[in-house]
């Protein structure tokens, strides 16, 4: 219950106060360039990585980028760069 | 994101993993701050990296941790490059040991040639050359410029009137220019002997003909000493007249020498300067500092490197700074009459032929004026004045 309470303050101050969601909320911020470049910033951790599928962590739930030929070209512990040809993002909550 | 390309400068491995559980294996890479990049999946099991050289210590007790299989596949950058070099540094020493030679072979000297010499003075030329130094497989370096080998020879070699000494590329060509000796004609035409010059006949040594005049006897020029035609009167032959008649001859000689004369002399005291050039710019190598003298002369020597067949704007030059002093030199007026003297003779001397000697000298005038000694030698000569004349046959009989 405190939980969602906090949850719901940071809501309200990033509403009203407007301060980036990414920042107060630790969404994922998700940079893209065509089709050739993904970087994503507040990952939580890679689970799953093939040329074809990148499976990462969120604080909440799961992302899945699905393309060909895909490449890691940066890996830090918030932040991923990938290159390839991406067809897909997809959000996944369990 | 940084740039990947500063990690050449100290090194990237490409790394392959093989195992399960790969993605475990990143994140706790990442987590643990190793910088990691170009991540490929080849296959399930398989992956490769790349990793900075010196973040290679600390992969491995991840590696072990994780229970996966490690092989470094390829090393690039810097670190890696330079182990090469060392590894094939025969080919580059190879190389800089061939351009050396062929730098030293570039500037030797291979072939010495001599054109207008008959055999015989060739082979004084080389004896000569050899003398001084200049041979096959000498470096020109050390040797003298075309203009002091010129000079070596034309000094000590009496046959040549003239040589001409070029280098072209690693070969002296030398010109030379022989000293033609005309041949006597053996065979003479009926000839008269006549004087040269007026004089007293002193002493005559007549071979074949008539002589005409008697010792004391006072000739002018042209004047017929020994006539070529013999023998009784209407039964005359002409031959040819041969002999030496010697007669008594005067000159005059004015010379002047002055009481006081300033030279500039050398003292001996002398600052050699060594530098390289490289274009126009002349970096000094030895011999540093001004010279203290008060006067002085320079002498600048250049020599060109050479490489194949180019000049290298790489030149050799040695200054020397010779000090030079003023010297006053005095003369009493005795001294400057003897000078004088001695002065006129070989003025004389000069100007008579080599079997004529001198037989007495008189002074004529004798004048000081304006610190000058002037000098009027009269000199009594005795010279062969005999000359051959041909007797033309219409004109004689």
């Amino acid at each position: 219950m405190a939980k969602k309470w906090g949850h719901q303050v940071k809501n309200w101050m990033t509403k009203h106060m407007e301060l980036p969601q990414d920042v107060m909320m630790d969404l994922p911020r998700i940079t893209m360039i065509g089709q050739i470049h993904i970087y994503i910033e507040n990952h939580r951790g890679l689970l799953a990585f093939s040329d074809k599928e990148v499976r990462l962590m969120l604080k909440q739930g799961q992302l899945l980028v699905k393309g060909k030929a895909f490449v890691i070209k940066t890996i830090l512990p918030e932040e991923i760069m990938l290159e390839g040809k991406i067809d897909q993002v997809i959000y996944v909550n369990d | 994101m940084r740039n990947q390309w500063i990690y050449y400068y100290t090194g990237v491995v490409t790394v392959k993993i093989s195992g399960q559980g790969l993605e475990r294996f990143i994140n706790n890479l990442t987590r643990s701050g190793i910088k990691i990049w170009d991540l490929k999946k080849h296959g399930k099991e398989t992956l490769t990296f790349k990793i900075s050289l010196a973040e290679i210590k600390r992969l491995r007790p991840i590696v072990r941790k994780s229970g996966c299989k490690i092989e470094f596949l390829r090393r690039t950058g810097f670190p890696f490059f330079f182990k090469r070099i060392l590894k094939n540094s025969g080919f580059f020493v190879g190389a800089l040991i061939f351009a050396a030679v062929v730098f030293v072979l570039s500037n030797m000297v291979w072939g010495i040639e001599i054109n207008g010499a008959d055999p015989e003075t060739e082979h004084k030329i080389r004896q000569e050359l050899d003398k001084i130094g200049v041979q096959t497989g000498k470096l020109q370096f050390f040797l003298e410029d075309p203009e002091g080998i010129q000079r070596a020879i034309t000094d000590n070699l009496e046959e040549i009137t003239w040589v001409g000494v070029e280098l072209q590329g690693t070969t002296y060509h030398l010109q030379v220019v022989e000293k033609t000796i005309p041949e006597q004609p053996e065979k003479l035409g009926p000839q008269n002997l006549v004087a040269t010059k007026k004089a007293v006949i002193v002493d005559m040594f007549v071979e074949e003909g008539q002589p005409v005049v008697e010792i004391n006897d006072y000739v002018k020029p042209g004047q017929l000493l020994v006539s070529g035609s013999i023998g009784k009167e209407g039964k005359t032959k002409s031959v040819s007249a041969k002999g030496e008649v010697f007669g008594e001859t005067w000159y005059k000689s004015e010379v002047s020498v002055s009481l006081k004369t300033n030279f500039d002399v050398f003292t001996g005291n002398e600052k050699r300067k060594h530098y390289l050039k490289f274009g126009s710019f002349s970096l000094p190598i030895w011999g540093f500092g001004k010279n203290s003298f008060k006067a002085f002369e320079t002498e600048k020597e250049e020599k060109t490197f050479r490489f194949l067949k180019w000049e290298l704007p790489i030149s050799y030059v040695e200054k020397t700074h010779r000090e030079s002093e003023k010297v006053m030199r005095t003369y009493s007026n005795d001294e400057a009459v003897e000078v004088a003297k001695e002065m006129a003779r070989q003025d004389i001397k000069n100007d008579i032929p080599e079997d004529a000697t001198i037989k007495g000298e008189n002074v004529l005038r004798q004048t000081t004026q304006n610190g000058k000694v002037y000098l009027l030698i009269h000199f009594q000569v005795i010279e062969n004045i005999a000359k051959s004349y041909p007797i033309i046959q219409g004109v004689s009989e």
